[in-house]
């Protein structure tokens, strides 16, 4: 009986570790992925793994930005507006050839647009600097969304919803809807190129596609960022409590404009890695992604409170949200089902992440 | 060997990928591709888009590392189209396309695609030969739909080649923006029928906009029958139940049909065919001619219109 009683303290002491350790997570998305190949074993193959994690990479730029507003206890909607009208800016700058049936209309043909394409056809200098103008048209956003919820005394929720149904609306506008396309290939290499290419029995696969050496750098920045400077203790104190920030002397409206800031940057970045991947500039890019880069965030562990998350955790909930999407995909549902399986199983990721929450 | 079976003679399983159920049209095509696909003893591996280019694509991806034997696609526009076909040519996956057609013909694919601009000429020219019998000038308006989805930029020429060889019939079309989306269309008629009360001659690019344009015209006392002096010369595409109901009852003046279900079979029997071969780039673009359904030829020819043939008999 005493035995019985020692193994069960075991036990709970093993989960209650489990539970609480910051990579509950990671091991959630590890016992999903083994269960899948047991039942699946095509799970496993190497070309269902470069899918997931090449699906993986642009969403981590994304969840990363949302990071740094959900700490400093926001909320930025407007990424996938920022995603969709930065798509646009750097097709307009870098495209080769536009079609005069589909943008004879647009206001800009004739000047900026022509049927030779943007501005910066044919240059070696197109694609770098349609990448700079899409961090920039990022960062301008973000500054814009920071400054209204910190001068403007908005709340964050109204702020981005704004800016998302603004910045979304003049994508569509500057393009009358129209997808760009004939972008460098170069540009589009960045999607779907990378090192590492093997040839598989259907065609060939890279295993480190380049939007990897854009996330990871991009994440350790980041995670060195959040645990190695002042500004990242000042984001979690905000996050925390922002009256008692202000009063030690934390400058609480630049901490705010900086965490918006950066989640423009990251979601232009998640910008460059969706238009390459797809070949084209769109106007509607991201349209869907809100509700994903959120909820990845939240089962990554960041509080949609404030004051809590990490970039490892980011990660993990990016995989796991992946890894999700793939094994609905492997179990071959009905689509009626996919989505009703995708939200009960991200509700049970978030109460178990809850639920560690508060044992911690 | 059934169409069904590869060379080694397993069962042949096909991903059938599409952009959304908005329409009563991509409805209809989902039932009678899954349909015709099952009868053929083909597993089937269904993947809902939900209007976003990048999970497509993502899907597709998902689904060659499954081992899929062949695509059909419904993709969500030209552009993105390319974009697929692409990946599929990479992975020797024979692909086909349904009713929505890449940008370009670069890459090789099985397309079946309506002739889009010679049926909205026919319903469009059949609406201008009532609109003559006014003896006045019309003011003309298009819902175009989204034009990176080629169908749309044939609908709308259709439409314009027959303004445009009636100078002295049009006042200068006014042109509505839809994106394919009702809100979208609802917001946008408004505002144009609000700035030009004389519209007397709508056409939409799509049918399942019909109960847009009755929201609309409605409370200006502008939906009326054929015959009332107030009524707004209408057509259409698509070749939807209520766009048959609406030109029963004598509202709809004519609406291009495009065959749903033919083009279906056509894709399917030729994709199976590659499989059979093992092509795995097969290149055809394969077109369904269509027909313009008009209050003149209805009785004879409703029986070929897909929206037709879904209605239960009695109410046919």
């Amino acid at each position: 009986m005493k035995a019985l009683e020692q193994n069960r303290g075991l036990c709970l002491r093993v989960i209650d570790t489990l539970v609480r350790s910051d990579a509950f997570i990671l091991v959630l998305t590890l016992g999903l992925f083994g269960i899948l190949c047991v039942f699946y074993p095509g799970t496993g193959s190497v070309r269902n793994v470069t899918n997931l994690l090449s699906n993986a990479w642009p969403l981590l730029a994304l969840v990363i930005g949302q990071m740094f507003v959900l700490i400093v206890g926001g909320i930025d909607l407007s990424q996938t507006a920022v995603m969709a009208f930065t798509s646009v800016v750097g097709g307009m700058i870098m495209t080769t050839r536009l079609d005069p049936a589909l943008f004879a209309a647009n206001s800009l043909w004739g000047t900026v647009l022509t049927e030779q394409g943007g501005p910066l056809s044919g240059s070696a200098w197109a694609a770098p600097a349609a990448i700079a103008a899409m961090l920039a048209g990022g960062g301008v956003i973000g500054l814009a969304n920071g400054m209204a919820v910190t001068k403007g005394k908005m709340p964050p929720f109204m702020v981005t919803l704004i800016a998302m149904f603004f910045f979304g609306g003049l994508a569509i506008y500057a393009t009358r809807s129209e997808n760009i396309g004939n972008l460098p290939a170069g540009f589009v290499a960045l999607g779907t190129g990378g090192a590492c290419r093997i040839t598989l029995e259907r065609g060939t696969v890279v295993l480190l596609p380049y939007s990897l050496f854009v996330a990871a750098p991009l994440a350790m920045v980041a995670q060195v960022f959040l645990t190695r400077t002042i500004w990242g203790r000042w984001f979690y104190a905000v996050g925390i409590n922002r009256q008692a920030s202000q009063v030690s002397g934390v400058p609480t409206d630049k901490v705010t404009i900086a965490a918006y800031m950066l989640s423009g940057i990251c979601a232009a970045v998640g910008s460059v890695l969706y238009t390459a991947r797809l070949g084209n500039a769109r106007p509607t890019l991201g349209e869907g992604m809100l509700l994903d880069i959120i909820a990845a965030a939240v089962i990554g562990g960041i509080s949609l409170f404030g004051g809590r998350g990490k970039v490892s955790g980011a990660l993990f909930g990016v995989l796991f949200f992946v890894l999700l999407s793939n094994a609905l995909n492997q179990m071959n549902l009905s689509y009626y089902t996919v989505n009703i399986v995708k939200g009960a199983a991200i509700a049970v990721a978030a109460m178990l992440d809850g639920w560690r929450q508060r044992k911690t | 060997m059934s169409d069904a079976q590869e060379a080694g003679g397993k069962k042949v399983t096909i991903c059938f990928g599409f952009q959304d159920l908005e329409t009563e049209a991509w409805v209809a095509a989902h039932k009678a591709i899954v349909e015709k696909l099952q009868s053929k003893g083909v597993k089937v591996l269904e993947r809902n888009g939900n209007q976003d280019a990048n999970k497509q694509l993502e899907q597709i991806r998902d689904a060659i590392a499954q081992g899929v034997d062949g695509f059909l696609i419904i993709p969500q526009d030209g552009q993105s189209a390319l974009t697929i076909i692409g990946e599929a040519n990479q992975a020797g996956v024979p692909i086909g396309i349904y009713n929505r057609p890449p940008a370009d013909k670069s890459k090789p694919a099985l397309v079946v695609v309506a002739d889009n601009e010679k049926i909205a000429e026919d319903a469009v020219e059949y609406m201008a030969k009532e609109a003559k019998k006014l003896n006045r000038k019309m003011t003309p308006l298009i819902l175009v739909g989204d034009l990176g989805d080629q169908n749309a930029i044939g609908r709308k020429n259709g439409f314009m080649k027959v303004i445009n060889r009636n100078p002295k019939l049009f006042e200068k079309p006014i042109e509505v923006p839809t994106k394919w989306d009702a809100a979208t269309t609802l917001a946008n008629l408004e505002a144009a029928i609000q700035a030009n009360p004389k519209v007397d001659f709508v056409f939409t690019s799509s049918d399942f906009l019909y109960p847009q344009i009755k929201a609309v015209l409605e409370p200006r006392g502008k939906w009326k029958p054929i015959g009332d002096p107030g009524h707004v010369i209408l057509g259409g595409l698509d070749g939807d139940s209520r766009a048959w109901l609406w030109m029963k009852d004598g509202f709809v003046d004519a609406t291009g049909v495009q065959d749903m279900i033919v083009e279906a079979d056509m894709l399917i029997d030729a994709l199976l065919k590659a499989i059979a071969k093992g092509d795995k780039t097969p290149e055809q673009w394969i077109g369904d001619p269509g027909f313009a359904l008009t209050q003149e030829n209805k009785d004879e020819m409703a029986k070929k219109m897909w929206g037709y043939l879904v209605l239960p008999e009695d109410k046919r």
